[in-house]
């Protein structure tokens, strides 16, 4: 059952990329930092199952993850910002978390193997509130991304808490171990279906009444 | 007791981290409800000052017209009817003077007599021009068709007029918008579309009546400010606020217009 579950956010997440490079390359609509995020979010999580597979420790791909979600999104949403303000604030704090980071590693470089809780709390924290600063933008307007934004927001809601408490459930029985990764997986399949959901609306629609033209 | 350290400390870490995102979460959470709030409020007033901007352009579209109705009524009253009565009271003094031969007392009398006529002529066509007694007595069927054959007889334009609707005298009130407005644009067409044919359908679609008017003349740039301006149209929008109806205009350079509307 949990297998099922982490490789159907997997199949989703495929899906979703299949998608999102089709509607981006072809027909020419979308954001390319949302693509790339895609694949960068796919080549991870292969390579960290492969990782799991060959039982080696996966998890500095893991903090590598959150650091290119933080700088990945943030370049998404700089894009979708209106003003030069919000898109100078979203680039700072990119350069300013990232620099934080680099202090952080550089001077406990043990927490590049185990779950960095500063890191977590940091990259959610903003990429939490760019989402925020979007759906504050789209208040009034189209609805661009927003369920791309909704997902976004309740898995990091969800997902950092449970990746906070990560460290301590390496060391629970085999049978809890999981548990929050489970809760987690169903977390990711539930942010996937909102991004397809997004595609549904956003470009599956458009694409027909392009045809229609 | 020393071996439980790493591990409490790990738990008290893992709790200062999960309060405090919590916290920022929920201060984050709080700003974006401030700010959104604060737009919302915004775009609402900007949404009634717009309103309020659209009332405030009607009612001086109206006033206006009123002004310039005013005036053309004084005019017509002082060239058609003022001027020929001066003259029927002049000769009416002439005929006052003694010793005026019989053929003179006739020429001022046939004078006079024309005179008057021609002055009650005019006093018709005005009242007419304010509201066709037809309209009143027989609804705007009849008024309508009175209006296209005034049309195509005086101003050398074909009017097609087809009518699939029943109109009720009862709602005479409300007709009397729809006849305004086909007047304006009949008017439009033949001053500056330069129209040579104009065609005008009525019909009943879901339990509305909708009028389609079409003309062939040079028509006009929709979006131009100049179109937007004009104090025609805002007549026209203003009446059709009034009859609670929907109307939809299409028009480009040298192509006509089409006007269709519902009530």
């Amino acid at each position: 059952m949990d297998d099922f579950i982490i490789y159907s956010g997997y199949l989703l997440l495929l899906v979703n990329l299949i998608l999102y490079s089709y509607s981006f390359f072809i027909k020419k609509k979308g954001i390319s930092f949302y693509v790339v995020f895609l694949v960068f979010s796919f080549l991870l999580q292969m390579i960290s199952e492969v990782l799991f597979l060959l039982k080696m420790n996966n998890l500095v791909l893991f903090n590598f993850f959150f650091i290119g979600q933080m700088v990945l999104l943030g370049l998404f949403y700089n894009k979708l910002m209106q003003t030069i303000r919000q898109k100078t604030f979203i680039i700072c704090s990119i350069i300013l978390g990232l620099m934080v980071l680099s202090v952080n590693f550089f001077l406990e470089p043990s927490q590049f193997f185990k779950f960095n809780l500063f890191q977590i709390a940091l990259t959610s924290l903003l990429v939490v509130v760019f989402a925020m600063m979007h759906l504050y933008n789209i208040l009034a307007g189209e609805k661009e991304f927003y369920y791309v934004t909704i997902g976004m927001i309740i898995y990091l809601l969800g997902s950092t808490v449970l990746f906070f408490v990560g460290n301590l459930t390496i060391g629970l029985s085999t049978e809890f171990k999981f548990f929050t990764w489970t809760l987690n997986a169903i977390l990711v399949v539930l942010n996937q279906l909102f991004v397809l959901f997004e595609w549904k609306n956003s470009f599956y629609k458009k694409a027909v009444q392009t045809k229609l033209c | 007791m020393l071996k439980n350290t790493p591990y409490e400390k790990e738990i008290v870490t893992i709790i200062f981290y999960t309060s405090g995102f919590f916290i920022v979460m929920a201060i984050v959470l709080v700003l974006f409800f401030y700010f959104s709030r604060k737009k919302i409020t915004q775009k609402e007033i900007e949404k009634k000052d717009l309103e309020i901007q659209y009332q405030k352009e009607l009612l001086s579209a109206v006033i206006i017209t009123q002004e310039e109705e005013r005036k053309r009524i004084a005019q017509d009253l002082h060239d058609d009817i003022s001027s020929k009565l001066n003259i029927v009271a002049l000769n009416s003094h002439l005929l006052t003077r003694p010793n005026l031969t019989d053929s003179e007392v006739l020429e001022i009398t046939r004078n006079i007599i024309d005179l008057t006529s021609k002055a009650l002529d005019n006093a018709r066509k005005i009242a007419h021009g304010l509201l066709p007694p037809v309209l009143d007595k027989f609804g705007l069927h009849a008024g309508l068709q009175e209006l296209c054959l005034e049309f195509s007889s005086l101003k050398d334009v074909e009017v097609h007029y087809n009518c699939n609707s029943n109109f009720s005298l009862l709602d005479n009130d409300r007709h009397l918008h729809v006849f305004r407005i086909l007047q304006e644009l009949m008017n439009n067409s033949v001053r500056h579309g330069k129209a040579t044919t104009i065609s005008i359908l009525f019909e009943d679609i879901n339990g509305f009546t909708n009028c389609t008017y079409t003309d062939n003349g040079v028509g006009f740039e929709i979006e131009s400010s100049e179109s937007k301006k004009g104090l025609g149209l805002k007549n026209i929008e203003s009446r059709i606020t009034f009859l609670k109806g929907t109307m939809v205009i299409q028009s480009a350079v040298n192509k006509g217009i089409s006007v269709v509307f519902n009530f």
